[in-house]
């Protein structure tokens, strides 16, 4: 199995939903423990597994939404164009550096599933697996001194006692939007595998070499709307016309 | 990346440890030429110990959970930092063993345990450049130049040590003659920091590699948080321009140009060495202070 997350940049908004109820789960779980510091004071700060980050695209005329009407010159970029939402955790990286880097080898991926954990009891807080990690997705629990990630919800996926449906990372359920998907990228024909192939990933520093497992689907491109009428020129078009202009005379 | 002083006082004293200490091996080998007292040799095997080691417990204070420290010495397959450890905690029984052979008097082991000696120490230096020149995510130390740097500073300092141990030895040997390997290491440094400053790898990744968005600006218009995080703590650090520049003509004076003037015309090894130090201490410094981590894309940067 490779498990590991779909999210939808088209359909993200942005809510944080997904980064709260991780909070929420993780917060005080077995595996996780993610810790605030001076929660109510005037610098609050924390160990975050998810984070959201908003980022503007500006002039990418594969999405440029504004393109009716507006006069695009070669070579200049067209007008502000796309805000994309990007929530960012543990890739689950097949090439996980983050893992061979470790020194105590507390951060491993597991062989069945993929997903990448850190053993509390063995890391010794060096710091090396987040330097390691491109994007962002290790943090120092400062409280505990260990290492603290994504654990793709772990202690949720396989619990039986949960129902069915509930078996999904604290994530993907809060997400109001339902742009976070979860499932196994080793099945072909699991929701996430469809919706990666059918909508393409964005490669996000690809060339480090990292092979993250999540994929983050591309955004739709918008339907162009052009502002002049179809004419169609066919004989039958050119009589029904002939016809039209002899009714309004 | 956060310049943490501890790893910097690390790398810079065990570095001139390890240096000392290959010097000091291959000195006493060349008795003839470089005449070292057995008592000056001891004192300059425990300067080398003393660096080394401060170096080693320097680094452990930058673990926030120290007491799984002993676990570190177990992924020496596939993790730099743990062969490091590893191969520094062999110093040790080899050092000792090299010392026992030599008081003692088996002549027939001492040439092994002194070239095992040398090549660990050579090899501690190189694992410690490739903690920091194996990381993909920072390119300005994905290179060669940074093993390159950490070896032949280590040998660099450790060979204007060796003069200044040996200016401890009893009036009656001499004078000591022109320490030609310290001034040539510090010409080549020289000359491989210059390189270091102008080739290493920068601006290798933009904004748009980051998240895929190949055509366009991409820009940051909300990093998510209002205050600072684990990240921007540890990969934020930003150094002005123009104090980075006079940091870098100071590591350039200190670390090498000071130092071979003073082994070039003068007897003052000790000041030598001490610039040196303190010359290497801003050049790692800078080192880190310098490097940027492609996360920092993420936060809104549009080159690392």
């Amino acid at each position: 199995m490779k498990l590991g997350l779909a999210i939808d940049l088209d359909t993200c908004v942005g809510c944080h939903a997904c980064a709260v109820a991780c909070k929420e789960w993780n917060g005080e779980s077995l595996m996780g423990g993610a810790p605030d510091y001076d929660a109510w004071g005037k610098a609050p700060t924390g160990t975050w597994y998810n984070r959201i980050r908003h980022f503007e695209i500006e002039g990418d005329p594969t999405y440029s939404p504004h393109r009716c009407g507006a006069t695009s010159e070669t070579g200049k970029h067209e007008p502000l164009s796309k805000t994309v939402n990007v929530p960012m955790s543990c890739m689950h990286c097949e090439e996980a550096h983050c893992v061979t880097v470790c020194p105590t080898g507390a951060s491993y991926k597991r062989a069945e599933d993929g997903i990448v954990l850190v053993d509390p009891s063995r890391c010794m807080g060096c710091n090396y697996c987040a330097w390691a990690c491109p994007y962002g997705a290790r943090e120092l629990d400062e409280n505990k001194g260990v290492m603290k990630k994504c654990t793709l919800c772990v202690d949720r996926i396989y619990d039986e006692q949960l129902p069915e449906a509930e078996r999904q990372p604290a994530c993907v359920l809060a997400c109001p939007a339902h742009a976070r998907h979860f499932g196994d990228y080793d099945d072909p024909k699991s929701k996430v595998s469809v919706l990666a192939t059918a909508r393409g990933r964005q490669s996000m520093l690809d060339d480090l070499g990292y092979k993250p497992t999540n994929a983050y689907l591309s955004p739709r491109k918008p339907v162009e709307i052009t502002t002049e009428l179809p004419i169609k020129s066919g004989l039958t078009d050119k009589a029904r016309a002939f016809v039209n202009r002899l009714i309004q005379l | 990346m956060k310049p943490a002083l501890s790893v910097i006082f690390f790398t810079v004293s065990s570095g001139a440890g390890l240096g000392l200490l290959v010097w000091l091996l291959i000195a006493s080998l060349m008795g003839n030429h470089i005449r070292m007292d057995a008592t000056t040799f001891y004192k300059g095997v425990a300067l080398a110990a003393l660096l080394i080691t401060a170096g080693l417990i320097s680094s452990t204070m930058h673990l926030a959970n120290r007491k799984n420290a002993i676990y570190a010495l177990s992924g020496f397959k596939t993790s730099w930092l743990s062969r490091e450890g590893l191969l520094a905690v062999l110093l040790y029984p080899l050092a000792a063993l090299h010392l026992a052979a030599l008081h003692f008097g088996y002549p027939q082991v001492t040439p092994i345990t002194l070239w095992l000696l040398v090549a660990l120490s050579i090899a501690i230096l190189f694992c410690t450049g490739m903690i920091y020149g194996c990381l993909r995510t920072v390119p300005r130390w994905n290179s060669w130049l940074t093993p390159a740097k950490y070896v032949l500073f280590g040998l660099m300092s450790g060979s204007v040590l060796l003069p200044a141990v040996l200016s401890l030895r009893p009036l009656e040997v001499g004078p000591i003659g022109k320490p030609m390997m310290a001034i040539f290491l510090l010409v080549a440094g020289l000359i491989l920091y210059l390189t270091y400053l102008l080739k290493h790898p920068r601006n290798t990744h933009s904004i748009n590699d980051a998240l895929g968005f190949k055509q366009g600006n991409v820009r940051l218009l909300d990093a998510g948080h209002s205050h600072g995080t684990f990240l921007t703590n540890e990969f934020g650090f930003v150094l002005a321009r123009d104090k980075a520049r006079l940091l870098r003509w100071i590591a350039i004076v200190c670390a090498f140009v000071v130092p071979l003037l003073f082994c070039w015309f003068t007897k003052a090894f000790w000041s030598a060495s001490i610039i040196c130090l303190a010359g290497l201490l801003v050049e790692r410094w800078l080192f880190f202070a310098e490097a940027e981590h492609v996360v920092r894309l993420y936060h809104g940067q549009q080159r690392v």
